[in-house]
C-alpha cells in the first residue's frame, strides 16, 4: 500500500512540471539557436565551403597549370622546329646564294675571258694587219731602195702586195 | 587499456560514491508522499522507500552527499509556500489541501489540476533542468574557441561540433532530407543536448534526472508532437495533410484508414515519451536495487553489486547518450515524416520515401 503510493509518484504527471519544461525548453531552444547553433553551423558552413572552394581552385589551377605547361611545351616544340626550319631555310638561302655568286663570277670571268681573248683576237687581227701594211711598205721602201729609182708604182706595188698575200698565205713556220 | 581502468575506477567511485546517499535516507521530509507514520520500517522497505524518493520528482531538492547532510533546497517553496500564494494558485478553495480519491491517485496531480489546484510551482525536476543547462551553457562557453580559420579548438569546442554536425549530417539532412533537414537542425539540436544533459546530469551522484520523470518527457513529445504537425502542415497545406490522413485507399476503408492514421499521429510521440521515460528511470532505479542489496541482504553483497553496479553505470553512461540519440532521431523522422508529405502529392516529387 505504502510502496503504491510512492509508486502512484512516478505515473504522476504535475501539469507544472509540463509547462516549465516548455519554458525551459523553449528558452534553451531559442538562446541556443541564437548564440550557439547559429553561429557553429555558420562558421561550420563557411568552413566546409572555403574548403570545397579551395579544392575546387586547387582543381581548376592544377588544369589550368596543365594546360599551360601542355601550352608551353607545344610553344617550345613549335619554337623548335621553327628554329629548325629557319636553319634549314638559311643554310639553302646561303647555298643557293654562294652558287649564285659563285655562278655569277664564274660567268663574269668568263665574260672577262672572252672579251680578253676578243681584244687579244682583234689586237692581234689589227696587228697582223698593220705588221702587214708595214711589211708591204718596209718591203716597198727597201725594194724601192734597191732597184733604186722609179720604178712603177702602181705596178709594183701590185706585185709587192701580191707577194706579201702569198707570203700570209703560207703558214708562218712552213 | 589504461583509459578502460580509469574509466573503470571513475565509474566504480561515483557508484560508491552513490552509496552513503542511502544512510541519509531517514531524514527526508515526508511531505511528498503520505508515509504510514509509527510503522516500524524493515530494511527493505526503507531501502525501497529511498530509491522511490530518489528517482521521484519532489518539491525539494536535497544534494545526497557522502557522511554530509546539505539542507535540502525547497525549490517550490520559493514560488509559493501556501496554497493561494505565488504560483502555487488554488482556484477552488480547498482543492490543493483536499486529498484525492482512491482511484485518482495514479494521476493525483492532473485530477488536483483539474479540481482547480494549478500547482506550477518549479519542483526538483526543473531545477535539475536548469542545472543541466546551466552545465550545458557552461560547456557551450568553453568550446567556443576556435582559431583564424574558424576550426575548433580544445576538447568541449570539439565535442559539442562533432555532436552537431552529427545531429546536423546523420540525424537532420538523413532523415528530413537536404533542403529542409537543415532548417530543423537547430531544433534538433537542442532537443539533443537538452536530453543528453538532463541525462549526464542524472549519472552525477546526487543529483536528478529530469528526463526520467514522466512530466518532463511528456511535455517534451508535445513539443516533437506540434513540430511534426507544423513540418507536414507545412509541406503538403491543411488540405493535403488531413487528405494524408485518408491514405490512397478504397472509399470504404477511408474511415478505418483515418482511425489508424489518427491514432498513429499520438502512438508516435507517446512511445517517444515512454521510452525516454522508462530508459532513465528504470536504468537508475536497477542501479539503486542493486545497492540495496548490500544494506538489505548482507555488507558482503558488495562484492557482487559495487561491480555490477559500475557495469550497470557504464552502461548507463552509454544509454544517456543512446536514449538522446532516439530521442533526436525519432523526432527527426516524424519531422521527416512530415515534410515528405509535401512531396508525396506531386507527381515528380523527389526524395519522397513511400
Amino acid at each position: 500500500m505504502n510502496t503504491l503510493v510512492l509508486a502512484s509518484s512516478f505515473t504522476d504527471v504535475k501539469p507544472g512540471l509540463i509547462i516549465w519544461t516548455w519554458i525551459t525548453f523553449i528558452v534553451v531552444l531559442f538562446i541556443l539557436k541564437r548564440v550557439a547553433w547559429g553561429p557553429l553551423l555558420k562558421s561550420v558552413e563557411d568552413r566546409e565551403k572555403n574548403i570545397i572552394n579551395a579544392i575546387e581552385s586547387a582543381k581548376r589551377e592544377r588544369s589550368e597549370a596543365e594546360k599551360l605547361l601542355g601550352e608551353q611545351k607545344s610553344a617550345v616544340a613549335q619554337a623548335r622546329q621553327e628554329a629548325a626550319e629557319q636553319v634549314r631555310k638559311t643554310q639553302a638561302d646561303l647555298e643557293k646564294f654562294r652558287e649564285d655568286l659563285m655562278g655569277k663570277a664564274r660567268k663574269e670571268a668568263d665574260d672577262l675571258k672572252a672579251e680578253a681573248r676578243r681584244t687579244i683576237e682583234e689586237e692581234r687581227v689589227k696587228a697582223v694587219a698593220d705588221i702587214k701594211a708595214q711589211a708591204v711598205q718596209l718591203s716597198l721602201q727597201v725594194a724601192e731602195k734597191l732597184i733604186a729609182e722609179k720604178l712603177d708604182d702602181a705596178k709594183h706595188q701590185a706585185l709587192a702586195q701580191q707577194f706579201v698575200t702569198d707570203l700570209s698565205r703560207k703558214p708562218p713556220s712552213a | 587499456m589504461k583509459r578502460v581502468w580509469t574509466l573503470v575506477v571513475a565509474a566504480t567511485t561515483l557508484t560508491v560514491l552513490a552509496l552513503p546517499a542511502f544512510a541519509s535516507s531517514g531524514g527526508h521530509d515526508e511531505a511528498g508522499h503520505g508515509d504510514a507514520h509509527g510503522q516500524p520500517k524493515d530494511k527493505a522497505s526503507e531501502s525501497s522507500e529511498f530509491i522511490l524518493h530518489h528517482v521521484a520528482d519532489d518539491t525539494e531538492f536535497e544534494f545526497e552527499l557522502p557522511f554530509v547532510h546539505l539542507p535540502p533546497i525547497h525549490i517550490a517553496e520559493l514560488f509559493g509556500k501556501e496554497p493561494g500564494q505565488g504560483l502555487f494558485i488554488e482556484r477552488e478553495p480547498g482543492a490543493c489541501t483536499r486529498p484525492v480519491e482512491k482511484s485518482q491517485e495514479a494521476f493525483a496531480s492532473i485530477f488536483k489540476f483539474m479540481n482547480g489546484c494549478w500547482d506550477l510551482r518549479p519542483t526538483k525536476a526543473v531545477l535539475s533542468m536548469w542545472i543541466a543547462m546551466g552545465l550545458l551553457a557552461l560547456i557551450l562557453f568553453l568550446g567556443r574557441s576556435r582559431d583564424q580559420n574558424g576550426v575548433p579548438r580544445g576538447v568541449f569546442a570539439n565535442i559539442v561540433e562533432t555532436l552537431l554536425l552529427f545531429v546536423r549530417d546523420e540525424i537532420a539532412i538523413a532523415n528530413i532530407g537536404k533542403e529542409e533537414g537543415p532548417k530543423y537542425t537547430p531544433y534538433l539540436a537542442s532537443v539533443f543536448f537538452f536530453v543528453m544533459c538532463t541525462n549526464y546530469l542524472g549519472l552525477i551522484p546526487g543529483f536528478f534526472t529530469a528526463t526520467g520523470v514522466l512530466g518532463v518527457t511528456i511535455a517534451l513529445s508535445i513539443v516533437t508532437f506540434i513540430m511534426t504537425q507544423v513540418a507536414g502542415i507545412r509541406s503538403a497545406g491543411v488540405v493535403g495533410f488531413f487528405a494524408h490522413l485518408f491514405g490512397d485507399v478504397p472509399t470504404w476503408m477511408k474511415p478505418l484508414m483515418f482511425l489508424v492514421e489518427f491514432l498513429g499521429l499520438f502512438t508516435k510521440p507517446f512511445a517517444l515519451l515512454v521510452r525516454l521515460f522508462a530508459n532513465m528511470l528504470a536504468g537508475h532505479m536497477v542501479l539503486f536495487f542493486i545497492l540495496s542489496l548490500i544494506f538489505v541482504v548482507h555488507l558482503g553483497a558488495a562484492v557482487v553489486s559495487v561491480p555490477l553496479a559500475t557495469g550497470l553505470y557504464l552502461l548507463e553512461l552509454f544509454v544517456a547518450l543512446l536514449q538522446a540519440y532516439i530521442f533526436t532521431l525519432l523526432t527527426a523522422l516524424f519531422i521527416g515524416q512530415g515534410v515528405a508529405l509535401g512531396h508525396h502529392h506531386h507527381p515528380e516529387g523527389g526524395d519522397a520515401h513511400h
